[in-house]
């Protein structure tokens, strides 16, 4: 079968500057949490934002479910099954939670089909439920984050992708965002996380992928990478072990 | 408050005291809505029986002064409030439904009230093209081409002499010519009104709506919206056309019972700026913020200009008024006065301090006692009894169309470790 997302061989980056991704790949399959840890810089979020559709790579290709989708724009992708919660808080601030969680929706027409999705996120957000008409921006950074969530599990993806869900939360929070991480996964859902905070992310997920100098140097379960002393080496501080591509103009 | 989400909160009312008690039914709480009607059922009874208590004809032409600035400004609120795109060109499209009207009636020969239809669709046409252009830029530069506007439609309108009567004006004849000066204002007095009466409904219908959620994501965020599936382009340019066409109408309708048209105040950036502080003044995001604007403003500018007419002071007075606006109120008096009764009238509102998802489940579950549907537990359970019922009937509903989901959930609530 095939996986939910797959990135093969990707080369992307910004305007004229030096390639971000440098031949990247990685695939996340259907009810997996697949994390990338790696320093500032490594690519991370910018991997993101290739399966997003926020930017167009290089070269290389993104596969949906086996189908070739490079080069698909943000809708597209989303209506392909693919959403994004982008990094930092990102909710309509001045709009209820009603509001942001029924945006989310806006590209299902049938109505009793947002009903029902409304209903299950509710349920999987607790929270929405209980500040459904509160205004957005009212809440605490780690209710925000559950609903931006919800918002983006309304269109019923089949791949989430998570840039640094627990940025800027304190650790109770954070708990209760990984927690939603896990109910996601548990309801079948692929996730790709990226996360500064490496060895709770690890805890927390199937496959693990570290990057550095835009390609995976390392992948395996989560478990093991966890207890693999040259995740530290790397991400640490230490030296990469591989010798770095010459920088491209 | 759109309409989807009224109609969608209401099978998962059964959660709804579960999830919030302090926002419980309380009288404190129904005593401000109580309040809140009786606010509006006084100004709608004040605004329809003043031509009945009004001293005199001008302070009956000064309300309907005041009335043809309401629907202005609550025409401008649909672009201004929906989308945040302020539009200081709103004072031309209300010369030029204003103009229409006249011309339609002076050259064409076409009956008044005929002749002001046209005048509202022919205004609406124009935003068409004026929309396309001018909403592919935001801010700023959105502002300054509703400027370029006004200023264009004022060259044109003064110079093209032959067709608009230029800088002489343009008479347009009335639509009554029998009635008596004071009979003439009372009959328009109650147009303006009905206009008014039917811009708030619209305004009212589209907020509710799934379109009026896609304008408010715009004004929050544009591109943001856009990636959530917004078409807010198009969304942009039919709520511009819309505001266009009730602009034009009150225009043309002004043009009816004035009589007299010229450019220099037709065409004037003053009065767009006049629209967006009422706006501003009442509150753009509430219906009747800029039914409120008007009132306050219009009339002080009448006074204004009744006590400093002879001098600029009426401008300098305006002038303060708006800054005292923007210090004191900057959401504008509605929300000012909401929040007062807020504050009085409504419980505090609950901390925002986290609780846990594990701790409402639990809430929920311990609220809806045997229809703990909710909880996971049972799933499959439809759980007739308990208030919570038709919230039951409904999960079991939806359970076919998501059942990878659902199948996921009886264990999920355990994954919770309290312990982290």
């Amino acid at each position: 079968m095939a996986s939910e997302l797959e990135l093969v061989d990707i080369q992307a980056g910004y305007g004229r500057a030096a390639p971000v991704l440098r031949g990247l790949s990685v695939s996340v399959e259907a009810g997996t949490i697949v994390c990338l840890v790696g320093p500032n810089g490594a690519g991370k979020s910018t991997v993101l934002k290739v399966a997003s559709g926020l930017l167009k790579p290089r070269s290389g290709r993104i596969l949906v479910r086996g189908v070739d989708v490079t080069g698909q724009g943000p809708q597209q992708m989303l209506a392909s099954g693919v959403a994004h919660v982008l990094q930092g808080h990102s909710v309509f601030r001045e709009m209820t939670v009603a509001e942001n969680v029924l945006l989310g929706g806006y590209t299902l027409r049938d109505r009793s089909v947002l009903a029902k999705r409304v209903e299950f996120v509710k349920e999987v957000f607790p929270v929405v439920a209980d500040r459904w008409n509160s205004l957005a921006g009212l809440l605490s950074g780690g209710q925000q984050k559950q609903v931006e969530f919800a918002r983006s599990l309304m269109v019923n993806p089949r791949v989430v992708l998570l840039d640094e869900p627990s940025m800027g939360l304190d650790p109770k929070a954070t708990a209760t965002v990984f927690d939603q991480v896990v109910r996601m996964r548990d309801a079948g859902t692929a996730v790709l996380l990226v996360e500064q905070n490496a060895r709770r992310a690890l805890e927390t997920a199937d496959v693990g992928c570290v990057l550095d100098l835009g390609r995976v140097h390392l992948s395996g379960p989560a478990s093991d990478l966890l207890a693999d002393p040259r995740l530290g080496e790397l991400y640490l501080g230490g030296r990469p072990t591989v010798p770095q591509p010459p920088a491209r103009r | 408050m759109p309409s989807v989400s009224d109609s969608l909160t209401r099978p998962a009312d059964p959660a709804a005291p579960v999830a919030s008690p302090a926002a419980a039914p309380d009288g404190r709480q129904r005593l401000g809505r109580l309040l809140s009607g009786a606010a509006l059922l006084a100004l709608a009874v004040a605004v329809l029986s003043f031509p009945a208590w009004a001293p005199n004809p001008y302070v009956l032409s000064a309300g309907v002064v005041v009335l043809n600035y309401a629907v202005l400004s609550t025409s401008w609120n649909f672009v201004g409030g929906f989308t945040g795109y302020i539009s200081l060109g709103h004072g031309a499209l209300a010369g030029l439904g204003g103009y229409a009207t006249g011309l339609l009636v002076v050259r064409a020969g076409l009956p008044s009230f005929v002749a002001l239809a046209v005048a509202g669709l022919l205004v609406a046409a124009f935003a068409v093209p004026v929309g396309y252009a001018a909403l592919r830029v935001r801010g700023a530069s959105f502002v300054i081409v509703s400027i370029a506007l006004v200023l264009i439609l004022l060259l044109v309108f003064q110079s093209w002499a032959s067709v608009t009567g230029g800088s002489r004006g343009l008479v347009v004849p009335r639509p009554f010519p029998d009635l008596l000066r004071p009979e003439h204002h009372r009959v328009f007095y109650y147009l303006f009104a009905v206009l008014l009466g039917v811009a708030l409904l619209v305004w009212w219908l589209i907020d509710r709506s799934r379109f009026g959620l896609g304008l408010k994501a715009i004004r929050e965020d544009e591109d943001k919206a856009e990636s959530l599936g917004t078409p807010t382009f198009g969304y942009k340019l039919v709520v511009f056309v819309v505001s266009a066409g009730f602009t034009g109408l009150a225009g043309g309708l002004y043009a009816l019972w004035f009589g007299d048209l010229d450019p220099v105040f037709q065409f004037s950036i003053l009065t767009g700026a006049y629209l967006v502080l009422m706006a501003l003044l009442g509150g753009v995001r509430h219906l009747f913020g800029p039914v409120v604007g008007a009132l306050v403003v219009g009339v002080a500018l009448e006074y204004f200009k009744v006590e400093f007419g002879d001098t600029q002071l009426h401008l300098v007075a305006t002038g303060v008024l708006l800054a005292l606006v923007v210090l004191f109120m900057p959401d504008g008096v509605l929300p000012a006065l909401g929040g007062l009764r807020d504050r009085y009238l409504r419980p505090a509102q609950a901390s925002i301090r986290e609780v846990t998802a594990a701790e409402l489940w639990a809430r929920r579950a311990a609220e809806s006692g045997s229809t703990s549907t909710v909880t996971g537990p049972a799933p499959t359970d439809p759980a007739g009894s308990g208030p919570a019922a038709s919230g039951g009937v409904e999960r079991a509903t939806a359970d076919p169309d998501a059942p990878e989901h659902v199948a996921a959930e009886p264990g999920a609530p355990t994954t919770e470790p309290e312990a982290r």
